[in-house]
């Protein structure tokens, strides 16, 4: 009679969870964990098992003798051959150089800019931040073919002479002309806004009370530097660093201009003949970005001892750099940015006129008769008028559809990376400190760290097989993509959210306000900005990503892969035009989202 | 640290090695261009595409379009190839089509994939039960033998008015079906007074000729390997024999050095003239990252006594301005007393896919690509490429006058034609031979992979 009354197991789990279900949070966690999972590591799977097959009619079929199964000789003879030092260290230390000195340019040059911008009273502030992130948009390897043409010189590079060479009877060496020096330049001034929109980020959220009350005790302004304000920057100094090396170490594009060998150049090289084993370079590119990302996870924890940087400080004062001195070096950073942005534009401009490509001889004949609109306005490709078989920019259907696709593709990438994106930042924010949510997090983050074009070798193998052919399709540029960008919108979106107060949405839940409601009527208006930065990002670097789609899709295909056919054929005149075409496809979008929202890739750092 | 790296990896490795089971592992069984195919089976024995290829091989190029007709009309062709001219050849076929039946539409793609990426499209494309490409138009005699036709994935199909324009029979014909051989030629800038009179003189003591890398285009390797072939090994030692003494000198030490290579390769009694020759060459070129870039630098004025080695055809797109002309440039092969190799020649070779969707409309239209002359007028109304065909080529020349095509103003557009460049004691082109290039593609093909390349100072 007196039986206790037994709890009914079913019933509490079926309860537990129902009320786990019913927290968005976790669905979204829950879906997008097992998704990502599979859309990171599948292709890192797939990477793995290329190095241990047979390839048809390259160097492991010659040395097993064997024309299908697997083996290992592509590790033993990578490692092991002659040819070891030329087809791995000497690239791999190439490589982790042009890397290390990338980092180091883009936060030299774009902290101090920064720094400069923020801090002190330096003129024309506002101009300058807007001009400064420039070459981030412009296709990387777009400034080392400027390079090319302002730098060589027959007695040098044994090519025709440069702008300057030919102007000036300037000649610079070959260092200065080939190799690293000049891949990390570019690639330093390609990735500072990088650094300047992080650091410059902190900067302007920085508590000056700490730098003030040092000065009050009279410390020495270098010593404040070091000991106080280095020290609040480190975080985003470390997250550029992480930003930029695995960018900068899967950059195929700018060493293979500027003759560079590096694991990108000689993961296309080696693809032919020694397939699998390029393959394996693929793989160590990816071990570098599961390093950063370790490294990262060590940094956060050191991160602790920096939080002395406590909210938005309302008592920002600038640095006075003198009466003369804020417009001088306004002045010189108005040259620097001169011929970091506006030279390379002016450029493009000019060679879409040119009789040749690179033939500026009107300018030591001054006779501008000899510029041309015949890469414009010629409407046929049947006579030969050294259009090299083309017709001009404004007929050529080539163009017209690559620049179709590319909307296509970066409009579709945006949207959705920039909808898991923002989903995935909001559900770990809720779950800081479940295992679950940092996995998701990280898994999300990892492909952004892995080099581009081993990412997209990965995609290509996992895609091209007897069950699904996805070569050359919008689908598969928009997977790579979609994966590739996701960390743009989860970190801008994830810190966005953590700003945000739970009550907040609390009190949205206690008035039973559906979740979708919450999201667009209260979450995502307060951080629109952020969240809208998460969708631009994604839409701008996809409009000129080349190393991620180059061996996904074929060149006609979408306009980075176009624009690198007509650099890599000599037609300077149709690449140039594609990038003008980029350029202000860019601006006009990002005018149009900053009109429309207040938001823009410089925004709240240039005053 | 780095021996545990890669005592780490390699253990891996072999875990997984041994996991995935080396046993499935199949013997190489790969039988050389032309050879195999016809041995493998009777013509009735033939099935699908073969038994298709076989027939039409039978057939004009009417019967193969009506053929087309019947079995793409309102459908979609899809081609990939290394030339973007297919592209402009698809619309005249389809023409050529419409001619015949008025209501007769197909629609078109025309890929062109970059990066060597060509083969591996075509792999992952046979695997499928039916394919995307009808057909393909494709460059590298050596990586078309060892990953497309030993591996079964290409088929080669032979126009019977091709055949017979060559004296032949499809039956009897051996090898790929060219649709035209494309020539790379030395070249360089005479502005200067540099002079190459000699093949030898590009690889002389501070020579830095252009040169596309030998791995960014295969066929370019494929030219250096083809030197160690006795014929060509012959015409470099030739040349070498009416170098003066002071040049001979500079180039014995290295001849001595490769002595010993050319004998473990297995080479003939010259092929240390060209492993000497190859050795320097590949120590010396200037790498650029195509044909384009070379000609824009050798034609300008500037560019004072560079030479390089780059497509003939490229020449056709310079306009005359200050700075730039062809004046400029000697193709090193006309230059009276010019002694040696004058460059090399290569082939695009037509194939259909073993799973076409279209084959008979791929069959048109390799016929018609190979036997009119406007099928191949997308290639032959530029110099430098010639038709396969010789009567093709013939109606070529009459239409576009490619040996006269610069006049004596620019005396390098003056095209000498096929037979001269391939002429001995002519243009003496080394001309791709893609059994030769497999078979030394992991002996001379290595031996070049560990040589240094030329880096400025």
């Amino acid at each position: 009679m007196n039986e206790a009354v037994k709890p009914d197991k079913g019933a509490i789990f079926k309860n537990k969870l129902k009320t786990w279900f019913s927290q968005p949070q976790n669905i979204i966690l829950l879906l997008f964990g097992i998704v990502l999972t599979f859309s990171t590591v599948a292709p890192i799977v797939a990477i793995v098992e290329d190095t241990f097959k047979i390839h048809p009619g390259t160097i492991d079929q010659h040395l097993t003798g064997k024309v299908s199964g697997h083996t290992i000789v592509n590790y033993i003879d990578l490692f092991t051959s002659k040819l070891a030092k030329t087809n791995l260290w000497i690239p791999l230390m190439n490589t982790v150089i042009l890397s290390v000195l990338t980092c180091a340019i883009s936060i030299l040059f774009g902290g101090l800019f920064a720094f400069l911008v923020t801090r002190t009273d330096m003129k024309y502030r506002k101009y300058l931040s807007s001009i400064f992130i420039f070459p981030y948009i412009m296709p990387q390897w777009t400034l080392a073919v400027v390079w090319q043409h302002m730098f060589y010189s027959n007695k040098i590079t044994g090519t025709s002479d440069g702008l300057l060479a030919s102007l000036f009877h300037v000649y610079f060496p070959n260092w200065w002309c080939r190799g690293v020096f000049p891949s990390a330049v570019v690639l330093g001034l390609h990735y500072a806004p990088f650094a300047y929109i992080l650091i410059g980020g902190i900067f302007k959220n920085m508590d000056a009370n700490l730098e003030e009350a040092a000065t009050i005790l009279d410390t020495p302004k270098w010593k404040i530097m070091t000991r106080v304000t280095l020290p609040m920057i480190k975080p985003a100094i470390l997250s550029t660093i992480l930003l930029v090396f695995g960018s900068a170490m899967g950059s195929y594009p700018v060493p293979h201009y500027l003759n560079l060998t590096t694991l990108s150049t000689k993961y296309i090289s080696m693809n032919s003949k020694y397939t699998g084993e390029a393959s394996i370079l693929a793989i160590i590119m990816m071990i570098f970005g599961v390093l950063i990302l370790g490294v990262n996870q060590m940094s956060l924890k050191s991160r602790k001892n920096y939080t002395t940087v406590t909210g938005k400080s309302g008592q920002l004062t600038k640095i006075s750099i003198g009466k003369a001195g804020k417009y001088v070096v306004g002045i010189i950073f108005i040259v620097i940015t001169f011929f970091t942005s506006i030279w390379p534009i002016i450029l493009f401009t000019l060679e879409t006129f040119l009789p040749n490509p690179g033939d500026y001889s009107f300018l030591y004949t001054r006779d501008v008769s000899h510029l041309t609109t015949k890469w414009w306005i010629t409407n046929e490709n049947v006579t030969e008028n050294g259009m090299y078989g083309q017709p001009g920019i404004l007929y050529n259907s080539t163009i017209w559809h690559a620049f179709k696709g590319t909307l296509l593709l970066a409009v579709a990438c945006a949207l959705i990376a920039g909808t898991i994106g923002t989903l995935i930042g909001y559900a770990v924010s809720k779950k800081r400190r479940n295992k679950w949510a940092n996995y998701v997090n990280n898994v999300a983050f990892l492909p952004y760290l892995m080099p581009s074009i081993a990412v997209g070798a990965a995609f290509f193998i996992l895609f091209s097989n007897e069950h699904i052919n996805l070569f050359n399709t919008y689908t598969l540029l928009i997977i790579a993509g979609v994966v590739k960008y996701i960390p743009f919108a989860s970190r801008s979106s994830l810190n966005s959210m953590l700003q945000l107060s739970g009550e907040l949405e609390e009190a949205a839940v206690i008035m039973n306000t559906p979740w979708i409601k919450r999201m667009t009527r209260i979450i995502i208006p307060i951080q629109k900005s952020s969240i809208i930065s998460g969708y631009l990002l994604p839409f701008m670097t996809c409009l000129r990503e080349l190393s991620l789609f180059l061996l996904l899709c074929t060149q006609g295909f979408i306009l980075s892969t176009t624009l690198d056919y007509f650099d890599e054929m000599g037609l300077y005149a149709f690449s140039s035009a594609i990038n003008l075409i980029l350029i202000v496809t860019i601006l006009i979008f990002n005018t149009l989202v900053n009109k429309l929202t207040g938001a823009s890739l410089d925004s709240g750092i240039g005053g | 640290m780095k021996k545990k790296i890669i005592s780490i990896l390699l253990a891996g490795a072999m875990a997984i090695g041994m996991l995935s089971g080396c046993a499935e592992g199949v013997p190489q069984a790969a039988p050389a261009a032309g050879t195999g195919e016809a041995e493998a089976a009777k013509p009735e024995e033939l099935t699908g595409i073969d038994a298709i290829i076989a027939e039409a091989e039978t057939m004009s190029l009417e019967e193969l379009a009506a053929k087309a007709i019947e079995e793409s009309n309102g459908k979609t062709f899809y081609g990939v190839g290394n030339s973007s001219r297919g592209k402009s050849a698809l619309p005249v076929f389809i023409e050529y089509l419409q001619s015949i039946d008025p209501n007769y539409t197909m629609e078109f793609e025309w890929q062109q994939p970059k990066n060597n990426k060509i083969f591996e499209q075509l792999t992952s494309d046979s695997l499928k039960g039916t394919g995307t490409f009808a057909m393909t138009l494709i460059q590298d005699g050596n990586q078309i033998q060892t990953k497309m036709v030993d591996t079964d994935i290409l088929k080669t199909f032979v126009p019977k008015e091709w055949a017979e324009a060559k004296g032949t029979t499809p039956d009897a014909y051996e090898g790929f079906l060219p649709l035209q051989t494309l020539n790379k030629v030395f070249m360089y800038n005479n502005t200067g007074s540099a002079t190459y009179g000699n093949c030898w003189d590009f690889v002389a003591e501070g020579s830095h000729p252009l040169f596309m890398g030998v791995d960014s285009e295969i066929v370019g390797k494929n030219f250096l390997m083809m030197l160690t072939e006795d014929k060509y090994a012959g015409w470099l030692k030739d040349a070498y024999d009416k170098l003066d003494d002071s040049k001979k000198a500079y180039f014995d030490p290295v001849i001595k050095e490769v002595e010993a290579d050319a004998a473990d390769l297995g080479l003939g009694e010259n092929g240390k003239y060209a492993l000497a020759w190859i050795k320097l060459w590949v120590n010396n070129y200037n790498e650029q990252t195509d044909d384009g870039p070379i000609c824009n630098t050798l034609v300008d004025a500037s560019a004072t006594d560079q030479s390089g080695l780059l497509v003939y055809s490229k020449l056709r797109s310079v306009e005359e301005s200050a700075g730039v002309s062809v004046a400029n440039v000697n193709v090193a092969a006309y230059d009276d007393g010019y002694t040696g190799i004058g460059g090399y020649g290569y082939c695009h070779y037509l194939f259909l896919t073993k799973n076409s969707p279209l084959p008979w409309t791929a069959c048109a239209f390799i016929a018609y690509m190979t036997c009119t002359e406007e099928g191949f007028d997308a290639w032959g109304k530029d110099m430098g490429g010639y038709s396969s065909n010789p009567k093709v080529a013939e109606a070529i020349e009459s239409t576009y006058h490619h040996s006269e095509g610069g006049g004596e103003e620019f005396p390098a557009k003056n095209d000498r034609g096929y037979d001269w460049w391939t002429g001995e004691g002519q243009g003496e082109l080394v001309l791709e031979d893609p059994a030769y290039c497999s078979e030394v593609s992991f002996s001379v093909g290595s031996w070049i992979d560990v040589l240094d390349h030329y880096s400025a100072e």
